[in-house]
């Protein structure tokens, strides 16, 4: 029986694979029925809750599911976007985005990294994961060392606004004279079933890509902690119910029996396995075809990418 | 287990290594091009378009599986073309005008091509005159456009009536797909084919082109 309230759930695992899984199993049955902006009139209303996750271990292995809705080409190019702005060049200038639905530029409104690493404010640049990391290595117990995504004036009218709004980071000592960083993301809204592996994926390399920036101003050895993550409604659409549940008469097994019909090694990927697929996935995706296929790509982006590709390549580095 | 049923098999598992050498290996055999091809990758890649539909495979594990095909495939290539073996089909594919998602196309083109066609990519954000003039130059037999926005789907009907205005809407058979995307819009733009999702496009252009 729903009450009316939305259900807060918590998820805590080792791995990324482990609370995937996990929080999947706890929205499907314990979320309240809801319909969202994006259901078109024939689906089911969606699964959701607000859900706590924490993954003790952002890099601990094996780090891959193989239940996303993408290639590990792709993943690779997303985790670009993210942590070095492949991406921010499709965004369309501020005067289309104002427009909002009347727009006819169908460029995006934003991108993750463009808010984290270029936040506009009163005609200013704000890089706030410098902030992050100048603020930690200064002082490593401050409550706020945060990064937010949201813009009063752009996102409100748009289709499709940020799901992350806040980015926030924290150190603790590790006993050794060195620290440990905690970061705790919130995202507004969230597709569990399809986009929240990929995000965290991502998020967490920028995790590692801060804890470094702190560790090198700092002068001090900075190793990850735990990560968490906050959505105030996480969900799984109503369109996706047919493949969670299957269809028996067809001989379509469910989602959950597929999981429960292999073994977690068959389930997931180590980040072995998965480096040689973000370099180049052989059909058109990862980082060299990337680089390759997408000519208007800024140079300064364009180095950046290069840089992680050669670390990549130089097996000094887990993707 | 055959040479092909290996090579079926090593497809399945995304071994893209083994499939060279069993490639390799058949060829040395003095096995054809096309047998190797049908029999051994088109055959893995069939059973791997099937545990899809059935979800007993993931997306990322369909496309491990393309990367190995496709490297068998690659070896294969100038020995088809030498042969003049026909694809089932040319099948002229991408993401709509004014539409930068390319995950939806990329799954499609990857089943399409493990089931035998002949895909030309035209990429994401593709304009409705390249889409017309690929098919024309192409001599396509199907065109596949995906759009993941309602502000771009409506793109779809112009390349439908591009292709009248060639002169090739006769001889060229459409589908599209993608999230927005209904059976019901399919039939207000005159498109031949609907697909729900990229394995089910496999069977709707087989239908459509009789194969």
């Amino acid at each position: 029986m729903e009450s009316g309230n939305i259900p807060v759930l918590t998820v805590v695992e080792d791995t990324i694979p482990l609370a995937y899984e996990k929080a999947i199993r706890e929205v499907w049955k314990n979320g309240i029925s809801i319909r969202t902006e994006y259901d078109r009139p024939e689906d089911p209303p969606s699964k959701d809750a607000t859900v706590m996750i924490a993954v003790r271990e952002p890099f601990g292995q094996p780090r891959f599911h193989r239940s996303f809705a993408d290639g590990l080409g792709g993943l690779a190019e997303y985790v670009q976007e993210v942590v070095h702005g492949a991406h921010d060049y499709w965004v369309k200038p501020v005067e289309e985005i104002i427009k909002a639905v009347e727009s006819q530029d169908t460029r995006w409104t934003y991108t993750y990294h463009g808010r984290l690493f270029e936040y506009m404010i009163e005609g200013k640049i704000v890089n706030q994961i410098d902030y992050i990391i100048d603020k930690l290595s200064q002082s490593g117990h401050t409550r706020r060392a945060q990064a937010i995504t949201w813009n009063p004036k752009l996102d409100p009218p748009t289709e499709d606004p940020p799901c992350l709004q806040r980015v926030w980071g924290r150190l603790c000592e590790d006993g050794q004279g060195g620290f440990i960083f905690n970061m705790n993301t919130h995202w507004r809204s969230r597709d569990l079933f399809k986009a929240w592996f990929e995000n965290v994926i991502a998020i967490t390399t920028l995790m590692r890509k801060i804890a470094e920036g702190i560790a090198e101003k700092s002068g001090k050895k900075v190793r990850l902690g735990r990560y968490v993550d906050i959505s105030d409604s996480l969900h799984i659409y109503g369109s996706y119910f047919r493949e969670i549940e299957g269809d028996p008469e067809k001989g379509i097994q469910s989602f959950f029996e597929m999981l429960d019909g292999r073994s977690f090694e068959e389930r997931t990927w180590g980040s072995d396995f998965v480096k040689p697929f973000f370099i180049d996935d052989g059909i058109g995706k990862g980082l060299k075809k990337m680089l390759e296929r997408e000519k208007d790509m800024p140079e300064d982006v364009r180095k950046y990418i290069e840089d992680e590709l050669r670390k990549i390549e130089d097996d000094d580095y887990v993707v | 287990m055959t040479i092909f049923e290996k090579i079926a098999d090593e497809v399945q598992k995304g071994n893209s290594e083994s499939v060279e050498a069993l490639v390799n290996e058949a060829l040395s055999q003095e096995i054809s091009a096309d047998m190797i091809m049908y029999a051994g990758l088109v055959e893995g890649m069939n059973i791997v378009s099937e545990k899809f539909k059935n979800n007993e495979c993931f997306i990322p594990e369909v496309l491990v599986s393309a990367k190995a095909m496709t490297v068998g495939l690659g070896i294969l290539k100038p020995l088809l073309a030498e042969k003049n073996v026909k694809p089932l089909g040319r099948a002229v594919i991408g993401t709509i005008q004014g539409d930068l998602h390319d995950i939806g196309k990329n799954i499609a083109g990857m089943l399409l091509q493990g089931a035998g066609f002949e895909i030309i990519d035209l990429g994401a954000d593709v304009h409705v005159d390249r889409f017309v003039e690929s098919a024309k130059t192409e001599n396509a037999d199907l065109v596949g456009m995906s759009a993941l926005l309602t502000t771009t789907m409506v793109n779809m009907k112009t390349v439908i009536d591009g292709l009248k205005e060639a002169g090739i809407r006769e001889s060229v058979k459409v589908i599209i797909g993608g999230a927005p995307v209904t059976q019901a819009y399919a039939d207000q733009i005159g498109a031949d084919g609907y697909a729900a999702d990229a394995a089910t496009g496999v069977d709707v252009a087989k239908k459509l082109l009789d194969k």
